[in-house]
């Protein structure tokens, strides 16, 4: 609260914090009694406060997980154990309906509307909802408090509410049913708005030369996380999702203030009063705009002039997802994830820095593998996957028309392959291109395979097939080393195109 | 009791646990089957037409390829009836015993309605999703061939939104995008790189 406003709220209930007569001797000898007891009241009063606020202030070491549901939202603390964070889990599934715990010797009982869920402390196994259930992390019995591992608990939550849940792991933001508010912007004339798809409560608070919106009770989410524009006002608006809360920041070039409207669904940034006057002045052509204008922080600036060359191997399938059964015992999700490691292998041995989605048989959502190139701000996108029918490796771009990216504008999520459908196919082109050398055969298609549309990087999809008869081929590790060289030495050539059209 | 009595109690007694454990793995069994079964009951009553000759665009596993094929089949004057009997007897095709394209049994499409005069909503039946072969070519051939014959045969349709069950669905067998609205130009783009 700015110190003034302090003031004033003192001075209304008859207080002042500070004595601003400005000519004390002027005042009779009682008033300055008077004034020297006031003025120690107000220190008193302002020592108070500085404590009461310093007792209030949350830590800033101080973990939290947001659970955003179709119908509520709420924080939760986070507690560490052998370097693993917990969660307790009757406090998660109180807001959802009826529940209970109790302890039982070592095991650790919970009941939740008509469903049970069954723990033993320091046990990695328990029973949720009549299924087995294995914890990344020992289970951990405080008093009556049961503990989960908190990566445990969107499968727990899942199979309890009997509903889709998404987590952001590395924001500790869990979203369920589908929960989620999408944001636009929509550059007008004095100002910039952005539009929400439902209505939001930020946190609003301003820096020289920054806006900062902290959203901890609505689950707003964006697949770009950081855009530049070309607009008087704002130089670039950033999104960050940390410790169960998301982060709009907008970098202006004048200082601005957040307006709401359309029922809370909208903020109208516009330039701050006393910036109103003086910008038109800055803008105008051959006019020295130094004196207004507030530059972006250098790391921003930094950040978008090298982006690193990063590929991401997503091994399709894993954990509770198989894919396709290739034969009895041979499973798609094994494939995708022998070739990825080997490709990966490839890449580092040209000296490219390649991230995985997984590098273990775990379940990641579709949507999130997507995310999670989009979040890293990877070059190329590679899916892999595997199938029994046809001969060799087909390679996929997306099914979607091209077009250019659209300046000062959020990538829709649909469609934020658009933009980059073009070195795609091109990337696509080199691939087939070197398998053909490695005497591969192989065919290039448009087909839909999701996410492809929702990368906003250079994505393909790859899926190999049987090298002849036998569908075990598929998992030999000569063919698959083959493949691996053939399509590694694809983005090593074809790198100059995608970085060129990045 | 003598020693060879407790015996023969005690081989009895285990004769009929054991039976016991059989006969519910049997019942088990049993009802896993009944529940997996498809469910091949018809959806809606037939409507009655005039004959009136469509073109399908058919899925060929091998060599992979999607090709055009006339037939004849009856009719109703609703564009939106139109399309749901066009696509129920594609997919019949598809679940024939033996098929270029094979579908489960059960596969069938329950309802389509036509929105914004150019996009259709397919509705399918449960086991048109749960029981589809995984991958992504074989999905696609599936996705592409219902579209372009559905776009073919209704003038004016050119986006398509497949569901199951009445509900979205992430993927049609964990790899065809079936969140999206099918642009009768990008198949018909795809329609052309298999051939």
């Amino acid at each position: 609260m700015p110190w003034s406003e302090l003031e004033r709220m003192f001075l209304v209930s008859g207080f002042s914090l500070l004595d601003r007569s400005g000519d004390r001797g002027l005042l009779p000898r009682n008033e300055k009694r008077e004034t020297r007891k006031r003025g120690g009241a107000s220190a008193a009063i302002v020592a108070v406060l500085l404590l009461l606020l310093l007792v209030s202030a949350p830590s800033a070491e101080e973990k939290q997980l947001s659970i955003y549901g179709p119908q509520m939202s709420y924080s939760l603390p986070v507690s560490e154990h052998n370097k693993q964070e917990y969660i307790a889990l009757l406090a998660a599934l109180e807001p959802f309906g009826n529940v209970s715990a109790g302890v039982d010797g070592e095991k650790w009982k919970l009941s939740f509307n008509n469903l049970e869920a069954e723990f033993r402390r320091d046990s990695n196994r328990g029973k949720v909802a009549g299924r087995r259930f294995g914890l990344p992390a020992p289970f951990v019995l405080e008093g009556n408090r049961g503990l989960v591992p908190l990566r445990a608990l969107p499968g727990i939550l899942g199979l309890m509410l009997a509903t889709k849940t998404e987590y952001h792991e590395a924001a500790r933001r869990l979203f369920l049913g589908g929960a989620a508010t999408h944001f636009t912007t929509d550059v007008r004339e004095g100002g910039l708005s952005v539009n929400f798809s439902a209505p939001v409560n930020p946190l609003i608070s301003t820096e020289p030369g920054r806006l900062k919106m902290t959203f901890t009770r609505d689950p707003v989410v964006s697949s770009a996380y950081i855009l530049r524009l070309e607009n008087p006002l704002v130089s670039a608006i950033t999104f960050s999702e940390n410790n169960g809360r998301a982060e709009l920041v907008v970098q202006g070039r004048v200082p601005l203030l957040a307006q709401f409207a359309a029922g809370g669904k909208t903020i109208d940034l516009v330039p701050a009063p006393s910036q109103a006057q003086s910008a038109p002045p800055a803008a105008a052509p051959g006019t020295a705009t130094a004196a207004v204008s507030v530059p972006p922080p250098p790391t921003l600036q930094s950040l978008a002039a090298k982006p690193p060359f990063v590929v991401m191997l997503d091994a399709g399938h894993g954990g509770d997802d198989r894919g396709a059964l290739l034969s009895e015992t041979l499973a798609e999700k094994a494939v995708t994830l022998a070739l990825a490691r080997r490709l990966r292998s490839e890449l580092q041995s040209y000296g490219l820095s390649a991230v995985m989605s997984r590098d273990a048989d775990v379940t990641v959502p579709v949507e999130q593998r997507a995310a999670m190139a989009d979040a890293a701000r990877v070059t190329v996108y590679v899916s892999l996957h595997a199938a029994s029918l046809g001969r060799g490796v087909r390679v996929y771009t997306a099914m979607i028309n091209s077009a250019s990216a659209k300046p000062g504008g959020f990538v829709p999520w649909d469609a934020a392959q658009a933009g980059y459908v073009l070195s795609s196919r091109a990337l696509a082109d080199i691939v087939k291109a070197e398998l053909g050398k490695h005497e591969i055969p192989s065919s290039k298609l448009s087909a839909p395979v999701k996410p492809l549309n929702n990368v906003a990087a250079a994505a393909i999809a790859i899926e190999i097939a049987p090298s002849g008869a036998d569908v075990g081929s598929v998992n030999a590790a000569g063919y698959q080393q083959r493949i691996a060289t053939a399509v590694a030495e694809a983005i090593v050539v074809g790198r100059a195109r995608v970085e060129a059209e990045r | 009791m003598t020693r060879a009595l407790t015996i023969a109690t005690g081989l009895l007694l285990a004769a009929v646990l054991g039976m016991g454990a059989y006969l519910y793995i049997l019942r088990r069994n049993e009802q896993a089957g009944a529940r997996n079964l498809p469910d091949t009951r018809p959806i809606s009553a037939p409507v009655a037409g005039p004959p009136s000759r469509v073109t399908f665009y058919l899925a060929y596993d091998d060599p992979g390829v999607v090709r055009a094929q006339e037939a004849s089949i009856a009719l109703p004057a609703d564009p939106a009836q139109r399309g749901r009997e066009i696509l129920h007897a594609l997919v019949g095709e598809y679940v024939k015993r033996p098929s270029a394209h094979e579908l489960p049994g059960g596969a069938d499409v329950k309802d389509v309605f036509l929105v914004t005069g150019d996009t259709a909503v397919v509705d399918t039946t449960p086991a048109f999703a749960e029981g589809h072969r995984s991958g992504v070519f074989v999905e696609t051939l599936t996705v592409a061939s219902l579209v372009k014959t559905l776009t073919a045969n209704l003038p004016g349709v050119t986006r398509v939104k497949i569901l199951v069950d009445g509900k979205e669905r992430e993927t049609l067998a964990g790899h065809a995008d079936l969140e999206c609205f099918y642009d009768v130009v990008t198949v018909e783009q795809l329609l052309e790189q298999l051939r």
